[in-house]
């Protein structure tokens, strides 16, 4: 066995979190590659659920999504719950104390029924059931032998905690193990999970890939304000910026946020926030004013489900037309959209630089299922990342310095108070070159011309789009950040079965990439967009505006908007029924491309 | 570093308020108070959010941010803790700062930023031409209320007390000379200062002119001790006369100071040589 699906669920409070976290990281540093995806409820604790998936295998996997091999259940109504998405001969572990009689359920997997309440209290430690239920785990699996890395993890974890703490969840996990070991009945294979280690790997999620990579970038400055799902990297950075000697500062709404983020670029120091829907729509004004006075400013915008309060522990890709045009006006902006935890460093990497570079608000739109998701990235070359720094007038005494000064670029050196001669007034009202406001209709022609060149400049120098599987396919798959994983594997998937297909990830979003997916869908003969929201907002905003470079292909769209992210499965059988409607035309035509 | 005069000030934009704008006598003793501390215009920045008084800064010849309704002082916040160095103050209206931005008042007193903030209260919305300001009378009569204005006015000077904003001050734009004493206390203080300046619009606010104000104001006691807060906020409170001068002065510790002590408990933690190499190590 070289790829092992796990999930542990339970109720709120009962620790499930940090039994999938402590799991996911004793995996990676062990050598094996390990994905997780975490739903939890918006109640801290009471009747809400709670799921941690882990995906553990010797291969790169970015999507934990998919049949479970290895459920274990703290409470009983997740147990008929996840019973369903279980793989043949897949094991149920779950607490015979709390449910003596098991309804009946699925008869094709293996089912013991651990007394895991009484092996935590003979500890005196009900509340440590979660760490037996992962021994028990581990001394299923003990080929990967994990037991070990386990108990040096939980010693990090809760390091800060009692030692009593640490001692009761080290016992409680060798008790489990022992259990497993020497009590159980085994009726399952797991014993032969074998897996090629291939040395430690970095693990982090998306959401703290954002705040390490605005470090690396030079940010020293984020303010924030907490909100679900995105509060992880406020609270990331307030760890870690201060070591840098930057600040952290919590606003007192995400109005105030953004706007002390531009008040500290302003001041030269580069600055970043981050939210969620609800903060996303108080930022746009501010928005705004970051394109017209053209101060850098990077906001991320972890996506949940929405409108309004939504449901703010779920995930969805729905803010995109907010992302595009919740500011009014004519706003020069960059929207990049990350496809996985690395790509997050990645991307906000990028956008710092644009933001630097090209003087505009760039807006990163990762989502729930992506910013708290927890996953193995290949390590990072620190040495040679490519940062960028805005550029600077030369001035002496007696210059004349127009801050907007109109250039071949559109881009005009920016001074920052401190810097003699540089003085300035910045403004969100419509201004000449030297910055003085004026309504003039030739005016604002211009300016928003000089703005817009930016765009231009950079279009040339956006990182590549992503594209995976064959270029001859003729069933082509458009999307954009976090279902790369799941429509990566369901592309393996179908190539497999003898379906060729070839997806294609743009992902800078804004401005628009119609080179590349003009390029794309040149030779294609169906497109399925697929992305997480109703509207279609990507296929109606970008993709059709590409169309008709290839007007005989027929764009379809995949859509989901339930709150869970996409599975390999469900799109691979999205494949196969477009694949075989395809097919049927082929057969009632003799001209494939009137039909299509 | 150059010997500054309070004409160095001046912009490469005449101020373009009304003649016998109250605006006037703001400026000319910012002007003053900031040349008598001897502040360089490249190391000063006037923030500012949207109103006939938020155009400052582009009267001054010194960095600038003009920024949206209401936000002056979170941009001004932003950017004094990015940059403690730079002597930011913070300039606005009275519908600019207590009704759009009202929350951030709130919020920057009770942080105590080192900036001064500066409320040009006109009780009056003027740039869009005379509507109901928080600090309106009630029965005001305006074009968006032609039979009366319902709600009740709030007391600047009261609040800034109440959310224990360490400088409180009132002036009038009738007096300049008091002004310029009172920006320049504000400028010297220690932490957040706010200035409450009654700054009669000549256009579209007949009842609080200069000459209604001038009957109504006074100095605070020369006794009033500025060290106590309940009292400050009895003088705040007085419904028979307009108090002017020094309402409240107490030190403390700033945001930025505060914040030090932030950074020296992370940096025990660190080390000094800490890099992006140490920060990874976490995540191996």
């Amino acid at each position: 066995m070289k790829d092992l699906r796990i999930k542990i669920t339970g109720t709120s409070g009962q620790g499930i979190i940090s039994s999938g976290d402590i799991l996911s990281y004793a995996t990676a540093r062990k050598g094996y590659y390990v994905t997780t995806y975490r739903a939890f409820p918006s109640e801290i604790r009471g009747d809400g659920k709670c799921y941690y998936t882990l995906r553990i295998s010797e291969n790169k996997v970015l999507t934990a999504t998919g049949d479970t091999d290895i459920l274990i259940c703290l409470d009983e109504d997740t147990i008929y719950e996840c019973v369903s998405k279980m793989s043949n001969n897949g094991i149920l572990i779950y607490d015979s104390d709390l449910v003596p009689n098991l309804k009946e359920t699925r008869d094709d997997i293996i089912k013991y029924a651990i007394p895991l309440g009484t092996i935590a209290k003979k500890l005196n430690s009900e509340r440590s059931r979660n760490m037996v239920a992962l021994g028990i785990v581990v001394g299923i699996i003990k080929n990967l032998h994990l037991e070990e890395q386990i108990l040096k993890d939980i010693e990090l974890r809760y390091k800060n905690k009692s030692q009593q703490i640490i001692d009761l969840n080290k016992e409680a996990l060798n008790a489990g193990v022992e259990y497993a070991h020497t009590k159980l009945e085994r009726k399952d294979n797991y014993d032969s999970a074998q897996m090629q280690s291939t040395g430690s790997k970095l693990i982090m999620s998306g959401n703290e890939a954002i705040g390490l990579a605005a470090i690396a970038a030079g940010c020293r400055f984020f303010s924030g304000y907490p909100i679900t799902p995105a509060t992880e990297i406020m609270e990331w950075l307030a760890k870690e910026l201060p070591k840098f000697g930057g600040k952290m500062v919590q606003c007192e709404d995400e109005i105030a946020a953004i706007n002390y983020a531009l008040g500290a670029s302003y001041s030269g120091v580069k600055a970043m926030t981050a939210t969620s829907g609800p903060g996303f729509s108080l930022m746009q004004e501010a928005i705004g004013l970051a394109s017209m006075a053209e101060i850098p400013i990077v906001i991320a915008d972890v996506q949940r489900c929405g409108p309004s309060t939504g449901v703010p522990t779920k995930t969805e890709q729905s803010d995109l037309f907010a992302a595009l045009y919740g500011t009014h006006g004519d706003c020069p902006k960059i929207v990049l959209a990350p496809m996985n935890v690395a790509d997050c460093f990645y991307q906000t990497i990028n956008a710092f630089n644009f933001a630097e570079q090209y003087q505009v608000p760039v807006i990163i739109l990762s989502d729930a299922s992506l910013g708290p998701r927890r996953e193995c990235v290949d390590l990072i070359d620190l040495e040679h990342l490519n940062i960028v720094n805005r550029q600077k007038p030369e001035l002496k005494e007696g210059d004349v310095y127009n801050r907007y000064q109109d250039t071949p670029t559109g881009i005009s050196p920016i001074s920052c108070p401190g810097d003699l001669y540089g003085e300035h007034v910045v403004t969100g009202l419509e201004h000449t070159q030297a910055n003085a406001p004026t309504p003039d209709p030739e005016v604002h022609r211009k300016m928003t011309e000089k703005r817009f060149k930016k765009l231009e400049t950079a279009a040339g120098r956006f990182s590549k789009a992503k594209t995976f599987g064959d270029e001859d396919a003729t069933i082509g798959i458009i999307s954009w950040g976090s279902t790369s994983g799941p429509v990566f594997e369901a592309i393996k998937k179908a190539e497999e079965k003898g379906i060729k297909v070839q997806a294609l990830y743009p992902r800078t979003l804004y401005p628009v990439p119609t080179d590349w997916i003009k390029n794309f869908i040149k030779n294609k003969e169906v497109i399925i967009v697929i992305e997480a929201n109703y509207n279609a907002q990507f296929k109606s905003t970008i993709v059709e505006r590409c169309t008709h470079i290839n007007k005989s292909a027929e764009v379809l769209e995949f859509l989901k908007y339930d709150g869970t992210p996409f599975t390999p499965e469900e799109i691979y059988d999205e494949i196969v029924k477009v694949a075989k409607v395809q097919e049927e035309m082929y057969s009632i035509s003799t001209n494939k491309h009137t039909h299509f | 570093m150059k010997q500054m005069e309070a004409s160095d000030y001046k912009g490469k934009v005449k101020p373009s308020w009304c003649p016998g704008c109250g605006n006037h006598a703001v400026i000319m003793a910012l002007r003053k108070a900031m040349a008598q501390l001897n502040y360089q215009t490249h190391e000063t920045t006037i923030v500012s959010g949207i109103g006939c008084s938020s155009r400052f800064p582009f009267f001054m010849s010194t960095y600038g941010f003009h920024s949206i309704h209401g936000r002056a002082l979170p941009v001004a916040i932003g950017l004094k803790e990015a940059k403690p160095e730079i002597n930011v103050i913070a300039v606005g209206g009275d519908g600019d700062g207590l009704s759009i931005g009202g929350n951030h008042f709130i919020h920057a007193a009770r942080k105590n930023p080192n900036i001064t903030y500066i409320m040009m209260d006109n009780e009056i919305y003027a740039l869009t031409k005379g509507q109901c300001s928080p600090t309106s009378r009630t029965g005001t009569i305006t074009k968006c209320n032609p039979y009366a204005w319902t709600a009740d006015r709030i007391n600047p000077v009261l609040m800034a007390l109440s959310f224990n904003a360490s400088y409180v001050a009132r002036g009038y734009s009738g007096d300049v000379k008091q002004l310029e004493q009172l920006i320049l206390g504000g400028l010297q203080h220690k932490g957040f200062a706010f200035i409450h300046i009654i700054s009669p619009c000549v256009q579209y606010n007949k009842v609080s002119s200069f000459e209604k104000i001038k009957e109504i104001a006074c100095n605070l006691p020369s006794n009033h001790d500025i060290t106590d807060r309940v009292n400050a906020m009895k003088y705040a409170f007085a419904p028979d006369g307009l108090y002017t001068g020094v309402f409240y002065k107490v030190e403390r510790e700033t945001y930025e100071e505060r914040y030090k002590t932030v950074i020296r408990k992370a940096k025990e933690i660190a080390g000094d040589n800490y890099t992006i190499k140490d920060v990874i190590k976490q995540f191996q």
